[in-house]
């Protein structure tokens, strides 16, 4: 089962905790330039806050252009191998989402590979705005969120043990007016 | 450096050990190399910018406009490092608003930035010959006239300078048209609406002749043991998030405040005549939500993300799109000028960050000419024709525009409170201020300690230093003057240390972070075992120190008063109508006060203590 790590951009507040996460683990420094994720603020206002991070594309653009075979694939997790990698940077160019990374200091590229399947920015997040996810999981809460909105879910509490507790229930008069 | 240097040092962390010496009169730009001994004493930020500023004093008398007054700007040790709210910097010079010194943090990413460029500091002399921009690439300074941004807004700006440079990536702090014009309360902005608002840094940019810096970086930052750090950090973020109002003030952030201090009746309403806005539910937290916020903002390394980004949809103001507005703004534009619609508070706030002036500043002294009009001390000739009534949505925002581009009745208002108060003798009594700097949006006149925090502030009638107002209220008024005096100086010790380090000191005051964890993260990044009180008495000699600067520039005890309405005009309505301070109380306390900073009755420092800060540890 491949996990995917999915970005909520609405959420994202730009804090950039998660490219330092990325940096101190990945590299060991304190430099959110040296991060596989990397939140993108659109001018001329920033409405929108897009942290840009490898999808690990199935048909992935950046291995089908590699010159050398440098970009390996193990369970569905792309990653740049150093030793063949020529730093070329075609990968950089040809990945559609801009989600392979340079720094001046660092002689090949590199991009994010999941932390070997417990990706640190995820659980640093202090938006939510990261979701690590089983692929097929992948779209739920969207569908998860339609169904809400259209059955006008309802909630009711009630005590238990003392224990204050609420239930959701589906309004079958959807569209009345609560009352 | 000679390597052998660098390995004697016992701070092995947290500095690049280089300040910029930018020469605008030159465009050169030196390396200045400091000491540990004086990174030790003065940490960073604001304590960087107090001692140079200081240096630059003992050579002679300082115009705030001129080409010889110095401009400082440094983040901390700590800022732009994995711990939260480190995105804070310190904007430090002489103050062309209050002619004493002046310093204003700004939050976004700027600090953090000009640090991964390699740079503790930055200090800015002389003038530019034409209006230029300065680019800092990893350490590397040019100077870059661009004579395109003449009047052009700062978020415009902003955009214009990261297209010129071909990087959306950069940061850029700029001036709008009120710093080019010298407004003496314009501000510097970056991030697209992160601001320095206070004590008019923007125009002392504008003297300069200095539209904007942009700087890039990309360096690592020293940190001497970052998995410690990171131990530390883990568990702070951690403490945060189980805060319970953790989510509740990512929602709403600042503008939570507002229902708070209506209920506890100190929003400034009227002038600062009463202490209940009769609409505060217009303008408040839950109005935002429900009709105009569309994001969240966070300043670097921020997980509370207080920054609101609002839109306006419908209505006149239509199109309107801000990050804010702060509690300060919505406040100062909103109850204090009697404006009840949000979306007019919007339109105001983003038209200030446009032009570049302060809203506290600008709120404040339209409160006086509207009190003024109502009052029949000035006439609609003397306000220029416009109709400025409570409330009067377009008369304000003219207004706006008139004083950032020194036009008519603007002119007058962008020479601050001692402007105002040179063209009209009268209105001096109304305007409610403390050494020329306009009192910000927490009424003092209930609460003694708050107004010995203002008093007593070192930039003026600011709540940065010491916002003790809530405390006091919950403690009652009978609780005895020592202990406000030590609350007062407590809070006047803490808050600026976090501007030394380049923290941020909301986690602190807002969600109850525990100040402690501070010194352990300067102990795992600098490598010395430091604690808070240590901390805190570098601090607290600091502020000896702006004291020092401040009473080389003509203040005494006779400039440590609150606004003079806190005596004599009591509320009208609310939990404290009736209630005034007592001018002997305050004389007391002021007595208590200095006794226990260590000053004269007369509020002046021990000269053996003055010496101190005559230390050789940089030269300039």
């Amino acid at each position: 089962m491949s996990w995917k790590l999915a970005v909520v951009p609405e959420r994202c507040s730009g804090c950039k905790i998660c490219e330092l996460v990325c940096s101190i683990n990945r590299f060991g420094v304190n430099n959110p330039k040296k991060s596989a994720i990397q939140v993108m603020v659109i001018y001329p206002h920033p409405i929108i806050r897009m942290p840009i991070v490898c999808r690990q594309c199935k048909i992935a653009k950046c291995m089908e252009n590699c010159p050398t075979g440098a970009i390996t694939t193990k369970d569905g997790i792309y990653d740049i191998d150093g030793e063949k990698c020529i730093s070329c940077q075609q990968c950089v160019i040809s990945c559609p989402f801009g989600a392979i990374y340079l720094h001046e200091e660092i002689e090949t590229p590199f991009k994010c590979n999941l932390c070997n399947g417990n990706p640190r920015c995820v659980e640093a997040c202090p938006k939510n705005a990261l979701l690590f996810l089983p692929e097929h999981v992948l779209g739920q809460a969207q569908r998860m969120t339609s169904v809400l909105k259209y059955v006008h879910m309802k909630e009711v509490e009630y005590v238990e043990k003392g224990e204050r507790k609420v239930l959701r229930y589906a309004d079958i008069e959807k569209g009345k007016a609560e009352d | 450096m000679p390597t052998s240097k660098r390995e004697k040092r016992k701070i092995k962390g947290g500095y690049f050990w280089k300040i910029l010496w930018v020469d605008l009169d030159r465009a050169e730009a030196t390396p200045l190399e400091f000491d540990e001994a004086f990174a030790s004493k003065y940490i960073g930020g604001r304590g960087f910018g107090a001692k140079l500023l200081w240096n630059q004093l003992q050579k002679g008398k300082i115009d705030p406009l001129s080409p010889e007054n110095l401009l400082v700007i440094a983040p901390g040790p700590l800022a732009g490092l994995y711990l939260p709210a480190s995105g804070k910097t310190s904007f430090v010079s002489i103050s062309p608003e209050t002619g004493i010194y002046g310093d204003s943090s700004m939050g976004g990413s700027f600090g953090a930035e000009l640090r991964q460029a390699g740079l503790d500091a930055l200090a800015i002399t002389g003038k530019a010959r034409t209006l230029s921009y300065l680019w800092i690439d990893n350490g590397e300074a040019k100077v870059i006239p661009n004579e395109k941004l003449k009047g052009k807004g700062s978020l415009e700006s902003e955009g214009i300078i990261k297209e010129d440079l071909k990087d959306e990536h950069i940061k850029v702090a700029t001036i709008g048209p009120a710093g080019e014009n010298r407004v003496r309360f314009a501000c510097v902005t970056s991030d697209w609406g992160r601001n320095s608002g206070r004590t008019g840094i923007g125009a002392v940019m504008g003297s300069k002749n200095l539209k904007a810096i942009a700087v890039r970086g990309s360096k690592d930052l020293p940190v001497f043991d970052l998995p410690r750090l990171q131990k530390a950090s883990e568990a702070s973020f951690q403490s945060l998030r189980e805060n319970k109002n953790f989510t509740f003030w990512q929602e709403q952030g600042l503008m939570s405040v507002i229902d708070y201090v209506n209920e506890a009746g100190v929003m400034p309403t009227y002038n600062f005549r009463e202490g209940v806005f009769e609409h505060a539910k217009k303008i408040n937290g839950y109005e935002m939500l429900s009709k105009y916020k569309i994001g969240d903002t966070s300043c670097f390394a921020c997980p509370m993300a207080c920054g609101n980004v609002c839109l306006v949809k419908e209505g006149k103001y239509r199109g309107t799109v801000v990050e804010g507005p702060e509690y300060e703004t919505a406040c100062m534009f909103g109850s204090n000028i009697g404006v009840q619609n949000f979306a007019a508070i919007l339109k105001a706030n983003q038209l200030c960050d446009e032009l570049g002036i302060d809203t506290i500043t600008a709120g404040n002294l339209i409160g006086v000419l509207m009190e003024a009009q109502e009052t029949g001390m000035l006439s609609e000739k003397d306000l220029d024709g416009l109709s400025l009534k409570w409330g009067a949505e377009e008369a304000i925002l003219e207004t706006v525009h008139r004083i950032a581009h020194r036009k008519g009745i603007g002119n007058i208002l962008a020479e601050g409170t001692f402007g105002v108060i040179k063209q009209w003798p009268q209105l001096k009594p109304i305007i409610s201020q403390v050494k020329g700097l306009e009192q910000s949006a927490y009424d003092a006149r209930i609460a003694i300690s708050m107004a010995l925090g203002y008093a007593t502030s070192d930039i003026g009638a600011h709540h940065a230093r010491a916002w003790t107002i809530a405390k006091e209220l919950e403690m009652g008024m009978d609780w005895p003057l020592e202990k406000k005096a030590d609350l007062v100086i407590y809070h006047q010790t803490l808050r600026p240390l976090f501007d030394m380090l380049g923290v941020c000191r909301l986690p602190w005051i807002e969600l109850g972070f525990d100040e402690h964890r501070y010194a352990e993260f300067y102990s795992a990044v600098t490598g010395m075992e430091t604690t808070l009180n240590e901390l805190l008495q570098r601090s607290k000699d600091l502020y000896d120190l702006t004291r020092a600067i401040n009473l080389k520039l003509g203040i005494g005890r006779k400039d440590d008063y609150p606004p003079e309405r806190v005596f004599n005009l009591p509320m009208t309505e609310g939990p404290h109508a009736g209630k005034i301070l007592k001018r002997e109380e305050y004389e007391t306390i002021l007595d208590i006060y200095y006794q226990k900073r260590g000053w004269t009755k007369e509020g002046l420092v021990d000269e053996k203590k003055i010496e101190t800060f005559n230390d050789p540890l940089i030269t300039t």
